[in-house]
């Protein structure tokens, strides 16, 4: 049997692909092939080069030498719609769609002209057969005639996955998609995926999550700084292994915490006092409180309402009943939080933690500017120059210089990037909405490190995560949430198992 | 890629050298006396490079006031009219700031109260000033004109005066863009909002800052104006509000503010718009020529700078 799913035919072929971007090479000599009904994962450190080989298989950008094949001829896309009308598509890791417009103008854009009739645009058959796109991939909750702004990043992120299978792709790219999406996401993907495999499709199929794609994915291919360093059938996938040639070294020390010491100091820091708030992700008299030394991880199902409550602890959102405190005293907006030392990093990372056509060093900068500026008014370059680049080099930032914009860097180094604004400023409180969120295992562990050096150091940290293992690993309390309320805490020394997180989250 | 981003960044002031150069070999080949055009260069530079300095606080948020002119206009009425009562050029310059400030004050606060985008309440504040200008000129002047006496003005009417005006605004503008928090924030705001607000910085709060350091480049170009043209009109200051946008961005600012932004954009643009015009009337082509060259470069700068950020927004 998997002599003859070997034997199938090859669809796409990359030969000795290189790329560079000014005078990094993010890809070398790059070679690898995908069979029809196959899925194939490809996995790496941030940086590696997956993004960069799939966008080019995908018509996103040119290689600078070598060749393709698909189909058994010569494929160079001119674009990604070139790409697309020859049935290769791809769901891009950052948002891809328009938000001033309906959910069925960006699932068929630059395409409405088909429902126009002279002047008129037949915008009811526009949105049923939106609609109908949406059912099909089991996205039925979202509905077609609304405002692509007012979904949240999930919703966002499945019109987006709708939009490339309206036109039925031979190959699909999924770069780091599962990341934005809760378990009844991810398992949309996962189905979709699974249907191509069987209809004698392919899919490449990109992830941090080691889990995931080793069991969905018939082969994996590991990427190391612009090079394929080894492809693992199914047979031969192993966890460590794949590690290792991932980090070109064994993973040093442990992952998560290895204690059962779940204790922190009697004060609080952080407080949510009987939270109401009316939204899309409501909370209902929701009482919490963060304790200086503390790690309190939040979890629950996506719309549970943990990220309404980062917000709200944060002062970013408004409060209808109830307060937030810091150190005892209501926190009135973003400013008053950051002038009591708090920190906050967005699970939306590249809307709302970053601007990411600017530098890093602005970036930066631009958390702790009161810190290193002189009389908190005059800016020295020196002064901020050190900085940056302390920030830089501390959480180990791979760029060539403060000067590199933000767009250019890989996930898991925008992510260090958000580190340094808030870690820079010697915030005293993190709150942290799933900081790890596409992130590839070094950088995790280093964040992980981090947290745990943070909490030796007396800091409090927030963690909320869809990641039970990481609440799991790194937390010293875990507070359930469930429809907008506080469902169980679980301790640390309870020794609390995903089933138990489970069980109260549903 | 370094000297390319060099290259690109350097441009602006690159292209200024290349108009003066243009101007001076130009000049000196058709016999023109290129001293006097420098001047007529300097003083029809000097208004709109003071304007649109403060107006760059604006543009780097990513926000816009189509206002600038008709503000301009109604300061240096109003400020005239100070004078004509008191013949104080004191407290006609005083006048000229306070009225400018007001102006920005207004535009900005209100679009604070109401939560509406800026630009929203300057375009409501261009008809209101425009109104003002007819009204003052009606009721203050002889029915055309406001006419300050030039004798009065005439010991400021030199070049040394209006490039020293010029250089401490600028100057004082530098320091706060790239030496405060003021300009670093604002430039922040520019490229995400969003991300700002999750950053501590106040969308009204550097709203109000951008106006007001305009606002006291849009007073001391009301001022200037007096002391250029004394006799003021309708058409006083008329052209300024659009010759600021088209210098911003000549001089190579983004129009969608950001990171990019950058001061001195504003006085390489003015500089280069006037030196251009000087070497068209060297030409002796008319005016409405003129204007569809400036309009077909400023077509292509932005054209330039857009494919440029382009190029440079790849993924990894």
């Amino acid at each position: 049997m998997q002599k003859m799913e070997k034997e199938k035919r090859t669809v796409l072929e990359v030969k000795g692909i290189e790329k560079n971007f000014g005078t990094t090479k993010a890809l070398r000599d790059v070679s690898l092939s995908i069979r029809e009904g196959e899925i194939r994962g490809l996995i790496g450190e941030n940086g590696s080069g997956k993004s960069t080989v799939t966008s080019i298989i995908a018509g996103m950008q040119k290689a600078d030498s070598g060749n393709m094949t698909y189909e058994g001829e010569k494929w160079e896309p001119r674009s990604m719609i070139d790409a697309l009308d020859h049935g290769i598509g791809m769901i891009v890791q950052e948002s891809g769609t328009v938000p001033g417009i309906s959910v069925a103008e960006n699932i068929f854009l630059a395409d409405t002209d088909k429902f126009r009739t002279g002047p008129f645009m037949n915008r009811k058959r526009m949105t049923e057969e939106a609609q109908s796109i949406l059912n099909g991939i089991g996205a039925e909750n979202i509905h077609a005639e609304m405002l692509t702004g007012a979904l949240d990043i999930q919703s966002r992120k499945l019109v987006e996955i709708a939009r490339v299978m309206r036109r039925d792709p031979k190959i699909l790219v999924v770069d780091e998609t599962t990341t934005a999406l809760s378990p009844r996401g991810r398992d949309i993907i996962y189905n979709i995926m699974k249907k191509m495999r069987d209809e004698g499709k392919s899919v490449f199929f990109i992830s941090h999550d080691m889990e995931e794609i080793m069991n969905e994915c018939d082969a994996l291919t590991v990427l190391r700084d612009g090079e394929i360093i080894r492809t693992f059938e199914k047979e031969e996938f192993d966890e460590e292994e794949i590690k290792k040639s991932m980090i070109g070294r064994e993973l040093e020390h442990d992952y998560y915490r290895t204690d059962d010491d779940g204790s922190f100091d009697d004060e609080v820091v952080l407080e949510a006092k009987n939270v109401t708030v009316h939204s899309s992700e409501p909370l209902y008299d929701l009482s919490i409180q963060l304790h200086k030394g503390e790690i309190l991880g939040v979890g629950g199902l996506s719309q549970c309402g943990m990220h309404t409550l980062g917000k709200v602890l944060f002062g970013a959102k408004k409060v209808h009943k109830g307060e937030a405190l810091i150190h005892g005293e209501p926190v009135k907006n973003e400013a008053d939080a950051m002038r009591k030392n708090v920190g906050y990093v967005s699970k939306d990372r590249d809307t709302e933690s970053l601007v990411l056509q600017a530098p890093i060093g602005d970036n930066i900068s631009s958390g702790g500017i009161d810190r290193f500026a002189k009389g908190g008014f005059f800016v020295s370059p020196k002064a901020e120059k050190d900085y940056v680049d302390e920030q830089i080099k501390g959480l180990e930032v791979k760029c060539f210089g403060r000067k590199q914009y933000v767009s250019t860097l890989s996930g898991g180094n925008k992510q260090k990037v958000v580190f340094g604004k808030w870690i820079g400023r010697g915030s005293d409180i993190l709150i942290l909405d799933c900081p790890t969120r596409g992130i590839d295992i070094g950088v995790k562990q280093a964040m992980y490190r981090l947290m745990i050096k943070m909490k030796k150091e007396g800091k409090a940290i927030l963690i909320i995560s869809e990641e039970m293992s990481e609440l799991l690993g790194m937390a010293d309390r875990i507070a359930v949430l469930k429809d907008g309320r506080l469902e169980k805490m679980l301790s640390r020394e309870e020794h609390p198992t995903e089933a138990d997180i489970i069980q109260y989250m549903i | 890629m370094k000297v390319r981003n060099l290259i690109f960044n350097m441009a602006p002031v690159l292209g200024l050298l290349v108009l003066v150069i243009g101007y001076f070999v130009v000049g000196t080949i058709n016999g023109i006396n290129v001293t006097y055009g420098l001047k007529a260069v300097v003083n029809q530079s000097v208004v709109v490079a003071v304007v649109a300095t403060g107006a760059v606080f604006i543009y780097t948020m990513g926000s816009f006031d189509i206002s600038l002119g008709a503000s301009t206009a109604v300061s240096a009425l109003v400020a005239g009219m100070v004078y004509l009562r008191t013949e104080n050029l004191i407290l006609t310059f005083i006048t000229s700031i306070c009225v400018a400030v007001l102006v920005a004050l207004l535009n900005s606060v209100l679009a604070g109260v109401f939560n509406l985008p800026v630009f929203v309440t300057t375009i409501a504040m261009l008809s209101v000033l425009n109104a003002l200008i007819l009204l003052l000129i009606n009721i203050n002047g002889t029915g055309s004109e406001v006419k300050v006496p030039s004798d009065a003005v005439k010991s400021l009417d030199t070049l040394g005066f209006k490039i020293l005006i010029l250089t401490l605004y600028f100057a004082i503008c530098v320091f706060l863009f790239d030496y405060t928090p003021i300009g670093r924030r604002q430039k922040f705001l520019g490229g995400n909002p969003l991300c700002a607000k999750l950053t501590g910085i106040s969308i009204n709060k550097y709203s109000i800052i951008a106006f007001v350091i305009c606002g006291l480049g849009v007073g001391l170009g009301a001022f200037l104006s007096i002391v250029y043209a004394p006799t003021l009109t309708r058409s006083t200051a008329s052209s300024v509000g659009m010759d600021v946008i088209i210098a911003i961005v000549f001089g190579g600012m983004p129009v969608s503010g950001g990171a990019k932004s950058r001061i001195y954009a504003a006085v390489i643009g003015a500089f280069s718009m006037s030196f251009l015009s000087q070497i068209m009337v060297m030409f002796n082509l008319n005016s409405g020529v003129g204007q569809m060259v400036k309009a077909a470069i400023f077509l292509l700068v932005v054209f330039i700078a857009a494919g440029e950020r382009k190029t440079r927004t790849l993924p990894r």
